[in-house]
Formats: structure tokens, sequence, C-alpha cells
């Protein structure tokens, strides 16, 4: 291991202290590099003139809305035409990370996972937390777990820092695990009595039942798993640092994204989710003055996509921001930089509001170790949008995951390692 | 005529008098609807000869259109009445043969977890207090999803380990503020002193102080701002507290009402808030009151105090500070000496910066706005009627030992689940009891028994099958009408037979809401139904619609909702008229955007008619016409969906994924209609928007805010860059110019009724026909409030049943809901 990383750490936010990895300061070590997953996401896709680059290839020109990504040209892949094939419509944006909505997840054998749910599970109990998810405010109801229920957000920068960061006193630490004991007989408790329950009840009531008793299982797993982490301590974090200047849309975004970071940075995680709300007052940003939503319905006027295009522009801001820092730091052990060694990918399950279409998504993948393309047009010979399951497949592949196939997939995409 | 001929190639059914209507159908559907090109995704060739569970759907489609009169459609077609009548006739027979039972599965009362709001309530009744408690203790629940606007949707509602986690959180947190053990606290008496009032910022600077009263009060300036007790900031441990306030209200009409946004008629207010409970009082002005409460407070609630208003954001941004402004325009108006005399003294900013006389910095020191003022107050507490105290008692007795833990815990689980529990049901709790019992005493035993019962499936799903057909009933019903476990009084009549027929089901629901304890269900069904929780998905565009913005107007238009159907449930008025009577319920506010005249200036909503048409029911409420309309423009098809799906029961297919979307631009001049009717001349379109869209165009009169409006007015291209001065301020930069183009509103059916305006469209929607659709589509969105799952096709012989019944009763909504209560598809597992 690197000792002398403290010097190629000053890059995250803030933190100037080494942080500790902590499968290997605490936990045993773990020989390989790890894989890591960042989606961020959004509601009403994108304004498709300034976010789709006007021409393909690895030479492409950076579009507008992309800009601050321009110095990840070589690293990234913007494609066009891909999909999950659904009528047009708010509310099927939810099936951005699975391709099938929750009203079908019946027909399908894991319902409507999503691919950062599908990705946690594979990482397990290896880390602290299988997964994060963050926003400000509210969410927009992108992940989903193998049970086809909404995994929600964390939505305060503050909630999110004692999370993932907080340490508790010892006094706590001895409640938290009375606390978890005690928690730990009722779930046992409740679990026998609704063996019972489960034994009379008929095909019918089957289906809730059976998100109940998963519920307990998995709920008891969890508190066994925290038991074993109670002891350990966080790696810290200064979070002060970020609300110096305000506490404004932008900073708290910038803290959550640091956090995000720092979690990987510190093995907390490896797949992290980031949400960009409707609800949120975007009015604060500079030239936007409307609501999200209200944007996207701009009828074309120039003022108003302006606005929307300011939106958009600053969602990838706070991403590329983001990916500089982890690009800034080498990966501990190996070749290349953090990003290297982190998926990227940024999208929406919806087209573009203005027009409620739900094809040709707006999707960009980044870093994780890929040859990439530039900007790919991936219709096939006769016209057709490739499924978008093709590509969560492929970064499936990439992050470890032994599969070919996914709900709505036809086949992979082919990234090519690089 | 262009009728094809298709042969009609044998006799497929017995009975010969109707043995002609395949052939009428044939003949009259089948060009359009042949195997070739079926339009609107319907094809003859689906109906087979008679209804099955794969094709029912069609056949039930096939009546409602034909009985509509919609298809075939007027000017292709040759059907006279008698053969309508006929046809009619043979699709009803035919579905007649159609038998329910061999419905392979029948999809209706899936259990589910109850939502947020019935799992607060049902808590709180279970353990015999009050509300869940002043210290939010349900806060860390995750918000429930809603589906087409249900919060009762069954397969919305889902169920995972963060759930469960939170229920164990917050039933915890409920229970310790309830069950107190250990040595009872010794009340104190808190002297609050104006001085020692503070207003909580809401700033995000958190650096400034925060604004504390004076010897002479504490006065609310700022609306946002919730004031506190600088030394009773949280409540120091569970039990009773006296709360005693003194209050005055000042200023009233002294501002101007079109600056402050506060009627004259309105009584200034103070609003007491501790957690989730709040008290609003009406203070009388100038006059000096004491507010007296005696309020259980759970240990670390807070409790705080506002001024609930509306107003007070008009100018500016809507921050309060540029409020201030409004003091000089008084002064300005009402003593310019005065006037004069302050803006002498003004100095300039300490940036050398100019300030206009007006300018807000200047006349903060001199606010007089409409506020309420605290004078002192008094905190005494806690106290205990006896100790421990009698909620205490209550669920565990005067001194429960371990021996009695099945004899105490058994009344609280009947309750939780809505039965007794089985034999040997409470072995594993009660196991649970004595283990804490050991370490931690009996009552933390018992308190983990409780929690146990709480987060329990019998108690969190609802509609499970594992309760006899009364216990069922009991706990539907009640869950339908009050959002919570049924009282012992319901169970026992429930029992005894009082909800065996229709009539007696009239009885007790009339019953109920005259005694005013349906508020759950006409507050929470209207929700659902009409999708309020949407309003402000799409809120009109800010820059336009500035009242509707700076007065929460979309607070006024649910109001309007709420207080129409609570009328319709009071009253007793038919469906229909629920929808298409002349009247409405309106207030100032909305009143602005209404247009009305002769509207009393406050806030209280009162019952208006409108004689014109224009208004008046459901069907042209600003909710309904602000949460269809995008920010800027307006959709007929957005609103024809929300008048069939909510109003009518069709369900239009989407359009299908690939079909290419234009997206709206307001800078062409050009009318919706010349637009829509671009996109009609496809063929593929063209079947499906010529159904839809005569259903939205009424609507073309009302704006985006729900106004009424006699042209559109359109944006013209932005001027170019040099001709707008960009180094001019905003206010004097030249506006993009505007032209006007006139509103068409009028539309024709298939059927060939037409209508002008949404005074003709009203007539049509009055029709038998339609009338009858207006009803069943009140009955599956009230069968999918209480199953929590849509009546399947099959179930529609069950809901004609409920329609005959209301239709005896000149669809009367109270005897309409009762239909439904009294339905199989209510009453059957």
């Amino acid at each position: 291991m690197n000792l002398d990383r403290r010097s190629l750490l000053k890059g995250i936010g803030g933190v100037l202290s080494l942080p500790l990895l902590e499968s290997i300061g605490w936990a045993a070590a773990k020989p390989q590099v790890p894989t890591r997953f960042l989606v961020v996401g959004n509601p009403f896709g994108a304004h498709p003139e300034h976010f789709f680059p006007k021409d393909f290839g690895t030479d492409f020109t950076i579009s507008p809305t992309l800009k601050s990504l321009a110095w990840l040209k070589d690293r990234m892949t913007v494609i066009s035409h891909t999909d999950h094939g659904m009528v047009s419509g708010h509310g099927r944006e939810v099936s951005f990370l699975s391709g099938v909505l929750p009203e079908e997840a019946q027909a399908f054998s894991e319902k409507n996972m999503s691919l950062d749910q599908v990705l946690a599970r594979h990482v397990g109990n290896q880390v602290r937390f299988p997964s994060v998810g963050a926003s400000l405010d509210s969410g927009i109801r992108m992940s989903w777990t193998a049970n086809g229920v909404e995994k929600l957000p964390i939505t305060d920068p503050q909630e999110l820092y004692d999370h993932l960061f907080l340490n508790l006193t010892d006094q706590e630490k001895r409640q938290r695990r009375e606390m978890l004991l005690r928690d730990g007989s009722i779930l046992d408790t409740v679990g026998t009595q609704f063996s019972q329950i489960l034994r009379r009840a008929s095909a019918r009531d089957r289906d809730q039942l059976d998100q109940f008793q998963t519920s307990v299982r998995e709920l008891e797993q969890s508190l066994n798993d925290r038991q074993t982490w109670l002891d350990k301590d966080k790696p810290p974090f200064d979070l002060s640092q970020h609300f110096k200047d305000g506490v404004t849309i932008e900073s708290r975004y910038d803290a959550i994204f640091d956090m995000i970071g720092y979690a990987f940075q510190t093995d907390l995680t490896r797949v992290a989710s980031i949400e960009f709300p409707s609800e949120l007052k975007y009015a604060e940003l500079d030239g936007v003055n409307r609501s999200y939503h209200g944007c996207t319905h701009n009828g074309k006027q120039e003022d108003v996509t302006s606005e929307l295009v300011a939106i958009e522009s600053f969602q990838i801001s706070r991403l590329a921001k983001c990916l500089r820092k982890l690009d800034s730091i080498q990966e501990p052990g190996t070749d290349g930089s953090m990003l290297d060694h982190t998926i990227v990918l940024f999208g929406s399950g919806m087209g573009y509001g203005g027009t409620h279409s739900n094809r040709n998504l707006p999707i960009m993948v980044a870093g994780g170790g890929f040859k990439h393309l530039g900007h790919v047009d991936v219709r096939d010979a006769s016209g057709r949008n490739m499924p978008l399951c093709n590509l969560f497949v492929t970064l499936m592949q990439r992050f470890g995951v032994e599969r070919d196939r996914f709900n709505t997939s036809t086949g992979s995409f082919d990234l090519p390692t690089a | 005529m262009r009728l094809g001929f298709i042969a009609v190639l044998g006799i497929f059914f017995a009975s010969p008098s109707i043995h002609a209507n395949p052939a009428l159908m044939r003949q009259h559907c089948g060009q359009c609807h042949g195997m070739d090109e079926a339009e609107g995704d319907f094809k003859l060739g689906a109906l087979g000869s008679i209804p099955d569970r794969d094709n029912l759907e069609s056949w039930l489609n096939a009546l409602d259109r034909v009985r509509a009169g919609d298809m075939p459609p007027e000017e292709d077609s040759t059907l006279t009445d008698a053969d309508r009548r006929n046809l009619i006739a043979y699709l009803r027979q035919q579905l007649e043969t159609f038998d329910r039972s061999e419905a392979a599965s029948k999809p209706n009362h899936r259990p589910r977890r109850m939502n947020n709001r019935e799992f607060a309530r049902s808590v709180a009744d279970v353990l015999l207090i009050e509300d869940v408690g002043t210290h939010l203790p349900v806060d860390n629940l995750i918000g429930d999803a809603r589906h087409h606007g249900f919060d009762t949707h069954s397969a919305t509602l889902g169920f995972s380990t963060f759930h469960l986690e939170q229920y164990i959180r917050s039933v915890r947190k409920i229970v310790d503020a309830t069950l107190l053990s250990g040595d009872r606290p010794t009340a104190k008496r808190y002297e609050i002193a104006p001085e020692r009032i503070l207003a909580a910022t809401t700033a995000q600077n958190i650096k400034r102080p925060e604004r504390a009263g004076t010897a002479q009060g504490f006065d609310f300036l700022d609306p946002k701002q919730l004031a506190y007790f600088q030394d009773f900031e949280v409540v120091p441990a569970s039990g009773w507290y006296r709360i005693s306030v003194l209050t005055s209200a000042l200023d009233r009409g002294l501002y101007d009402a079109e600056d402050t946004g506060i009627y004259d008629d309105d009584p200034i207010q103070l609003r007491i808030e501790m957690g989730d409970r709040e008290f609003v009082y009406d203070l009388p002005d100038n006059e000096v009151t004491e507010i007296e409460l005696k309020e259980w407070m759970a240990a670390g609630s807070r409790l705080k105090f506002q001024h609930p208003t509306d107003g007070l954001r008009l100018l500016g941004n809507g921050n309060f500070k540029f409020q201030n402004r409004i003091t000089a325009l008084y002064y300005k108006k009402y003593q310019p000496q005065r006037y004069e005399e302050l803006t002498k003294t003004f100095a300039p900013a300490s940036n050398g910066r100019k300030r206009g006389p007006d300018d807000w910095h200047n006349w903060v020191d001199y606010w007089q706005g409409p506020r309420p003022r605290l004078l002192g107050a008094t905190v005494e507490g806690p106290y205990y009627e006896s100790w421990p105290p009698k909620r205490h008692v209550a669920l565990l007795g005067e001194n429960p030992i371990i021996d009695n833990a099945r004899d105490i815990l058994e009344p609280i689980a009947q309750r939780a689940w809505r039965r007794p529990p089985r034999a040997g049901e409470l072995d594993r709790i009660l196991a649970l009891v004595e283990d804490v019992h050991r370490t931690d005493g009996v009552v933390e035993a018992l308190k983990e028994g409780i929690v146990s019962i709480l987060v329990s499936p019998q108690f969190l799903l609802l509609n499970g099958e594992n309760l006899t057909a009364d216990e069922r009933f009991a706990s539907k019903f009640s869950y339908f009408i009050h959002g919570t476990i049924p009282t012992s009084e319901l169970s026992e009549a429930v029992a005894a037979g009082e909800f065996a027929s229709h009539e007696l089901i009239v009885a007790k629901l009339r019953g109920l809401i005259y005694d005013g304890k349906a508020a759950s269900f006409q507050k929470a069904f209207p929700y659902a139904w009409l999708e309020l929780n949407d309003i402000n998905f799409m809120a009109p565009d800010p820059a336009q619609f500035h009242h509707y913005h700076r007065k929460l107007v979309s607070e006024d238009m649910i109001g309007e909702v709420l207080h129409l159907f609570r009328h319709a449930t009071e009253e007793n008025i038919s469906v229909p008229e629920l929808l298409l009577a002349d009247y409405s319920f309106v207030n100032a506010d909305l009143a602005k955007v209404y247009g009305l005249e002769n509207v009393p200036q406050d806030s209280r909503f009162r019952k208006f008619n409108f004689g014109d048409g224009r208004r008046g029911g459901l069907i042209t409420t600003g909710a309904f016409l602000t949460s269809t309309a995008d920010s800027l423009f307006t959709s007929p098809i957005h609103r024809a969906i929300y008048v069939m799906e909510n109003f009518l029961g069709i369900h239009p297919s989407p359009p299908p994924g690939d079909v290419e979307i234009q997206e709206p631009d307001v800078r062409q001049a050009k009318s919706i209609k010349e637009i829509l009717a671009a996109h009609r001349s496809d063929k593929n379109c063209m079947s499906c928007h010529q159904l839809i869209d005569p259903f939205g165009y009424a609507f073309e009169n009302y704006g985006p805010d729900g106004s009424w409006r006699d042209v559109y007015t359109v944006q013209d291209t932005l001027l170019d860059a040099e001709e707008r001065e960009p180094t001019a301020p905003k206010s004097r930069r030249a506006r993009p110019k505007s032209s006007t183009i006139a509103i068409d509103a009028s539309a024709e059916f298939l059927s060939g009724a037409a209508y002008q305006d949404i005074a003709g469209y009203r007539k049509l929607m009055a029709t038998p026909a339609n009338q009858n659709r207006i009803v069943r589509c009140f009955v599956t969105k009230l069968l999918t409030y209480a199953n929590g799952v849509e009546p399947a096709a099959t179930d529609f012989a069950e809901i004609d049943q409920i329609l005959d019944i209301s239709a005896a009763h000149q669809h009367r909504v109270v005897e309409t809901i009762a239909a439904v209560i009294d339905s199989p598809l209510f009453r059957e597992p």
C-alpha cells in the first residue's frame, strides 16, 4: 500500500487528514481493488438539443449542457437512441434503472429492482453500507429493492453526514447495542408469529405477506451487521467547511457529492446514487426564476428554455466537480485514478419533459476503466433504439456481476475495457 | 353511404329474437373495426361469440360506446334509434351470460399495509390517547406513494425493511411518552416575559441573532417565523402542562388590504403548535385576551406560536423584508405630512448607496401591519392527576405484575388486530415480555409487548382474510369512514346486524355525517379521487400568475373541492349534481381568480350561485383546471383525460411509445385546435383523438390558473438582442410583443352531439347516458378507495346492482355510498 497518500488526498472537499480505508484500517485487508458505481439521475430528462452533442465519434464537440465535463471528453460515452421503450408521460421515469414499471414488476423475477441495488447486493456486507442514496429535500423514486419497494434516499446533508460519518460515544454505543438487541428480539417474536399467519394465508394474501416476511428477515440481518460494525469507528469528515459561504443548493449538493466521494475513498460503500428532484427550489441558481417542472414545459420560449438548460447544466457541473476530485486521487495499490475504478452513470428515465417523451433517454457513462466511445448512436440496422438494459448488463459485468441478461435486455452494449 | 358489406356466415345464437343483432353489429361496426384495419384498438373479431375472461373489457367498452351514442359515429352511420336499442339489448344479453364465479382469480380486496395517516390514528386509538404525541414520533416514517391519487392502493403501499424499522422506532417513541415509569417528575412554573420570547430564524444565515420581544410585548412580523419561549424551549418530561398566554391583535385594517394581502374582515389569528397538534384562535382587536390550554405534551417536544396568514408576501420576491415598503405606501397615502418628515430623517446605506425614500430598509422601525402580540405567558408542569398517570393506568392497570401480562395485553391486541387474539397467538409475545422482565422490570417488559403487537402484520396489514365476516366488515367500514380501528361500539353494532341492509347503512351514514364523525372520509376520499395532491405538480407560471402563488391560492382551490364534497354528503345531493351544479364554494381569493363580484372580502368559504353555466360543481373547479394545465399553457387533452378518467370512467389508451409528440410552441400564432388538427390528420392518432378531444375543448376558456379568458395571448418571438437594450434596468427593457387569438371552445362528439361552449358541454354531460357514466365512475372510485384495488371488469354485474340501487334513490350521494358498502364487492373477502 502506498503510504504516501496524504498528499494525494487533498482533493476531497476540505478534508486534509489521512482517511483510513475501512476495510484496511479496521476490517481485514482485501487484496482486490474495489470497483464502485455512482449513478446520478433526474426526473425530467434533458433538453435534447442542448444535451446531445451535434456530432458523433470520439472526437465529438462537447454539448452546452455537458460543458463542465469537457476535460473528461476522452473518458466518457454519451449514448444517443437508447431507452426502455416506454410510452410517453410522467411517472415512467421511475423505471430508469430497471426498465420495469412498478405496476408490471410482478412479471419479473427481481421485480423492478434497480441497477444500483443489484450491484449493492453483489457487494453485500463487505462494506459498512451496501449502498448509499442521497438527494436534497425529496427523492425521485430511482432506487428499488428486490421486493419492488422504493428505497428512499437521505434528503439532507446533515443527515447524510450522521449516517456516514458520525461516531457514537461509548455510552451511545452501549444504548445502541441494547436497542439493536431489543429490536432483534421484537423481530424474532414478530417473525415467529408471522409464520403462523403465513401458514393459514391463501395465495391471494401472499404477496403482501411475502414482503413483510422478507422485511423481517432482512432487517434481522441488517441489525446483525450493524452490531458487527458498531465498534468500528467511522472515518472522520469535516462538513462545516462546506457551508462557510452560506447554505445554498450548490453548497448542499457539493457537500453530498463530497461525502459520497469520501465514502468511496474510505470504502464505506461502493454503490451510491444521487438524485435531483423536481420540487427543489432551483430558482436560487443564477438565471433561473421558475420551477424545474415549469421550465420543462417552456413552449419553446427561449428565456424559459435557457432556464431549463441552466438547471440541467447545474446538475452536470456538480457531478463534474466530484469526478474531478475522484480523478485527482490515485487508486491505492494499482494503476489509475479512483475515477478509473468508479463506473459513473448520468441519466433519466424520461427523455425530455417538454414533449413528455420517454424515448431517446439522455445517457452518459464515464470512468470505470472503459475504453470510451465519445458520442455514439446505438440504433440497430433497422433504426430501432437500443434497450437501455443492454448497457446495464455491460455495467454489471464490469462491476463483477456475472450475468448476461437484465430485464428487457436483448444483449449487451459493446463498451470495451481500456 | 360507404358501408362495406360483410356477409353473415351463420346463426350463432339459439334465440331467434336476437340473431339479427350480430348482423347489426357487423353491418354497423365492421367497416372500421374489421380484422384488417381496426381503429381505436378495437377489433370486432376479438369479441368472439360470447364474453369470456379475455374479451370481457371489449364487450363492456362496446356497450358503453354504443349506449353513449359515440359509436357508430354519427356521420358515417345509418343506425336507427330502434336498431340502437336493439344493439344495446343484444350486448347486455350477451354480457349477462358471463358468470363472475368463473373468473379465475378475484383481484379484489388485496391486503395492504395501512398508510401513514391510518397508522398514526390507529396507534393513538389502540393506546387510548388523543393523538400520537407532540414530539413528531411518526415524522421518520417513509412517505406513502399514491397511485392515481389514491393513498390506499394496495400494490403501491409496499413494505420493506425500511418501513419495518421506522415503524418500530415510531411505536417506541409513542409508547415511551405514554407509559411512564420511575419517579414522578416535579412540576415547575415558568413565567415568560415578552423579552424572553424569540422569533426562530428561518433564514439560512444562522449567524444573525434571533429577534426578541420588548417590554411592550412580542409582535409577530414575518408569518414564516415561529416564536418560542427561551425558557421553555423543549418539554422536559412527558405529562400535563397548563399553558396560559396573554395576547392581543393589533392594527387590523390599518394598511390597505391590496398591499398586505390580508382582508380587513378576517380576524387576526394566533396559532399554537406543539408537534402535529395545533390550535388556532381568532383574536379580538386591541383587547388583551388570555388563552388557556391544558395539554399532554411529550418529553422533547416544542411549543411554538405563529401568525397564520397567507398574506404579507405580495411585494418583492415575497420575502417579508420587502413588505416593509407597505409602511411607506401607507404614510404617503394617509399621512403625507408625516411621510415627508420621516423621509428627511433617512440616512443613506452604510455602503454609501443611495436609497429611494420608499426603500424597505427605511421603514423597518415603523411597521404597523396586522399582527398578533404576545404580552407574556406562563407554563406549568408536568403534573399528573395520579402517579402513574391515568393513561398509563388505562393500559397497564394500577400495579401491573408479570403474571397478569396476558390479561393486560389481550385487550390491547384485540383493539390493534381488530379481533380477539386466537388461542396461542400471544404466547410468543408473552415469552418476550417475560424475557425482558427479568432484566428491565415489568413496565419496560409490557412496553416491549405492546411494541410487538403494533409492528405485527396483524396490525399493519389491512383487508387480510384472518377475520370473521363481521370483524372484517367492522374493520373495513371503520377504515373507510374513520381511517382507524373500529370502536367496540361499532364492532358490537355490526355483530348485532345494524349494518345488515342498505337502509340501515344509509341511516348510519347519515348519523355519522350529521355528527361530524365522517371527517376522515370527507377529506381523504376527495383528495384521492380528484388527485388533489398533484395540484402544484405543474403550477401556473409564477411570473404571470402572481396572485396564485403569493396568496397560496392552490390551498383555496383544495378548500373549494372539500367544501363542495362536504356539502354533497351533508345535503345528500345527487352525484351528477356534485359534478354539474350551478354553485360552488368560494372565498375572496378564489373570487379574484374566478372574476366574481359581490363576494365578501374575507377568507371564509361561502356557497356561491353562478347562474351563467361557466362555473359550478366539480367540473369547473380551479383545482381541476389548474392541475391539468401546464404552467404557461393549457392542454385540452390533459383536461379531457382527467374528465374521462375521473368523472366518466373511460380509460383511453396512452399513445404508442414511438409516436412523435410535438413540443408545444407558445411562439406560434396558432390555436391549440389548429395544432391538434394537424395531429389528428394522422389516421393512427385520429381514431383515438376524435374520441378524446371533444371532452376537453370546452375548457379552453380557462387559463392555466383556472381563470376565465376569451382569447389566447401569444408571445411573439423575442426582439433582436440589440433592440432589447441589455443595459437598461429589467423593468424598462422592451417586453416581447404579444398578440391575441380567438378561442374556439366548441366541439362535436362522434355521436353527433355538439356544444358551443362550457354551458352547452354541461348539458351534454347531463344526458342520461353520461349521468350513468358519472355515477358508475364515482362508484368505481369508492370501491378503489375501500378495496385498495380497482374493481375488475368481471365485477360489472355487481356494479350494475349498485347503480340500480343508486338510481332508485335519484343517485343521491349517501344512498350511493351505502349501496357500495352493502355490495358484495365491499363485503366479500
